[in-house]
């Protein structure tokens, strides 16, 4: 006699989620669920919405045009790039925190941040003032 | 969707003077000129800040001493945004006689001088009740 237990068979849970749960409650897992086996979807991701800014959205490159829509408060998002100078990204770390609007650290440096812009340039910090068709502002709540 | 976007440039707010004479001072923001003047076509404002923080007053200082070391020197100024640097402190002082002047607050020197005379016995009366400390502290760099 088999049970109802054997009948039905465990439920199949995607590879992706499945490694997700296991980094969660893996013993260095105190981080978020966005660990290294999912970073590059989200990589990709920011990329494409990013793309999608450039085309349809309104933004600004480079540090001088960032703090002044951060002291306008036109800004809705700010990226940064990783090799951003430290004295820099705090101090548009805080900027942002006073106007209360989200830093984005991007996964890499100003050179790939230009290339994912579109540019030709290096791009140390980007803020979004108008994200046009993207979803990028919702797809990054409190993403750092 | 959040759309909270905040305006921390307010007056009030608590500030530190990047750029000129004063660079290092803190100062607060009495006007704002979002869209800026004709003379001045950028963001800028008016911001009353300590020339001369006081100095520090111990306790085996007699009363003429603590009151010649409570004494402050302030400055009024208008001052590009990206000159300043913003801070999260505020400081609530009523500078009602200083921001009414407005822009010619500072234009003849006799109104820059009593406007002066005013922001400064507001700042000192504020010093002398022991709050807003991290304000008349000296900014060490």
């Amino acid at each position: 006699i088999q049970t109802l237990a054997q009948l039905t068979p465990p439920p199949r849970r995607h590879p992706r989620a499945e490694a997700a749960a296991d980094a969660a409650t893996s013993p260095r897992g105190a981080t978020m669920v966005t660990s290294t086996k999912k970073t590059k979807k989200s990589g990709d991701n920011i990329n494409n919405k990013l793309q999608l800014v450039m085309k349809s959205g309104k933004y600004t490159l480079g540090y001088k045009t960032v703090l002044r829509t951060l002291r306008n408060s036109k800004a809705k998002l700010v990226i940064l790039a990783n090799n951003c100078p430290p004295l820099r990204k705090s101090e548009i770390e805080y900027y942002a925190m006073l106007a209360k609007i989200t830093v984005h650290h991007y996964h890499g440096n100003n050179v790939d941040l230009g290339t994912a812009c579109g540019k030709y340039f290096r791009v140390c910090c980007l803020s979004i003032i108008d994200p046009g068709d993207s979803d990028i502002i919702n797809a990054t709540p409190a993403g750092q | 969707e959040h759309a909270k976007m905040v305006k921390f440039l307010k007056t009030g707010k608590a500030v530190i003077l990047l750029q000129g004479r004063f660079a290092g001072r803190k100062a607060v923001i009495v006007r704002v000129f979002e869209e800026g003047t004709r003379d001045r076509p950028y963001g800028h404002c008016l911001v009353a800040g300590l020339a001369k923080y006081p100095k520090k007053v111990i306790r085996k200082d007699s009363a003429k001493k603590t009151a010649k070391k409570s004494r402050v020197k302030c400055f009024l100024k208008l001052v590009n945004f990206t000159h300043i640097m913003p801070t999260r402190y505020t400081l609530d002082v009523d500078f009602k006689d200083v921001a009414s002047g407005g822009p010619d607050a500072l234009a003849t020197r006799d109104k820059k001088v009593a406007s002066c005379k005013a922001a400064k016995a507001r700042l000192e009366e504020r010093f002398k009740t022991g709050k807003n400390r991290w304000f008349f502290t000296k900014l060490r760099f």
